[in-house]
């Protein structure tokens, strides 16, 4: 009976992780989701840095040339 | 996890910054100066020297072609990574407590101290990160925060909002434009003074740690509460691994209140709690004081803690970390690759 009690609790458990890990999931998606309207409308690249580092990279190239 | 200890620093750590890639880490302490790190063999890159007092905060701008710090000698300063030149030197009335790159590294604030006469103030500044331009004096923007000082503040994703921690254990977000207060909640126990504010990669959301031995997790559009990390001991920093869905905090009670024995002993922990599920996963001991600083490398391989005993300890993650995964999350990721 003492392990049956346990099993349940640790069915609890689990049943409790995966909620939060479903809601965690679903909330990142959606919040993605809506960054990536925002940037668009704004006509922003999607990574922050990725104009930046093309630059740097560049001026580099034609330092070699 | 075997760390590799940087030696460089004569007195209490107070802030450490991986650059984007992960590769650099950069450290500033009480004595005066800033060093940087190769992070995969803990080899000395730099030293940078000139500021008169304590150096509270660092950070890198996400091309790492500059670093800003902000001391106890009432300045910013802003220098060249490469050269170890100081490019630039802003003046205020208090000491800078902290300061801050936005996403694009086009602007940078400053947190400045209250003391007689002067209230507690964030500062935003514009940025050239070209390390030959001439850069701008104008303070762009003042934020006076009247009711509670701010102690750590941050940029929001697209630099749309300012967020920061108070004395008080509230968190206000600011427009980032116009600074006007669009919010402000206690996010901590009234007298849980807020140590530290470190942000997701995206910056949506963000890590607090608190003197009220809790750490908080908050989403910066809403300030919702999304999660709470309990502890037994005052708390001095905290970061949000990439990679995995962990957290790590560190902190400590103050020197006055240890006992010998536990800071003989290497006792004092950064303690590893899972994201989504609250629950302390695991510890890593070594310091011999309270740790004031903890980052996590940006590419997700290893974090660093900066202690009150001068030390900077550097742990590359090893393929148990990787490996550590909830039954419920090894489903999910089943589930989502059928």
């Amino acid at each position: 009976e003492d392990a049956d009690r346990g099993a349940s609790a640790d069915l609890a458990v689990v049943e409790h992780r995966r909620r939060l890990l479903d809601e965690w999931l679903a909330w990142r998606s959606s919040t993605e989701e809506d960054i990536r309207e925002e940037r668009e409308a704004r006509g922003l690249p999607l990574d922050p840095v990725e104009g930046l580092i093309k630059k740097t990279d560049e001026s580099e190239d034609q330092v070699i040339e | 996890m075997r760390p590799i200890l940087l030696q460089g620093h004569e007195r209490a750590l107070t802030q450490i910054k991986y650059n984007r890639d992960g590769d650099i880490i950069f450290s500033t302490a009480k004595d005066q100066h800033i060093c940087a790190w190769f992070a995969h063999n803990g080899e000395r890159l730099g030293t940078y020297h000139g500021h008169q007092g304590a150096l509270w905060t660092v950070d890198v701008d996400p091309t790492s072609t500059l670093i800003a710090s902000g001391a106890a000698d009432n300045t910013v300063r802003l220098w060249d990574i490469k050269s170890g030149k100081c490019l630039k030197v802003w003046d205020f009335n208090t000491a800078v407590k902290r300061v801050e790159f936005n996403e694009d590294g086009s602007r940078l604030l400053a947190v400045t101290e209250k003391r007689m006469g002067f209230l507690g103030t964030i500062v935003v500044l514009n940025i050239d990160l070209d390390p030959e331009a001439e850069q701008d004096d104008e303070k762009k923007l003042v934020i006076e925060c009247e009711e509670s000082k701010p102690t750590v503040a941050g940029w929001s994703y697209l630099s749309k909002y300012i967020i920061a921690g108070h004395e008080d254990g509230t968190v206000s977000q600011y427009d980032a434009k116009t600074g006007e207060q669009l919010d402000n909640t206690q996010v901590h126990d009234v007298d849980g003074l807020i140590t530290d504010l470190q942000w997701s990669p995206d910056r949506t959301y963000f890590i607090t740690a608190s003197k009220d031995k809790t750490a908080k997790l908050v989403n910066a559009r809403d300030l919702e509460v999304m999660k709470t990390y309990p502890t037994n001991t005052p708390l001095n920093s905290a970061a949000i691994t990439p990679k995995k869905d962990f957290i790590i905090l560190g902190g400590g009670q103050d020197a006055m209140e240890v006992t010998q024995t536990a800071a003989r002993q290497g006792k004092f922990e950064a303690r590893f709690y899972h994201k989504v599920f609250e629950e302390e996963i695991g510890r890593v001991r070594g310091h011999f004081g309270p740790l004031n600083t903890v980052a996590a490398d940006p590419q997700g391989k290893g974090y660093a803690s900066g202690g009150e005993d001068g030390y900077v300890r550097v742990h590359q993650f090893d393929k148990g970390y990787f490996d550590f995964n909830y039954e419920v999350e090894r489903q999910a990721r089943a589930a989502m690759q059928q």
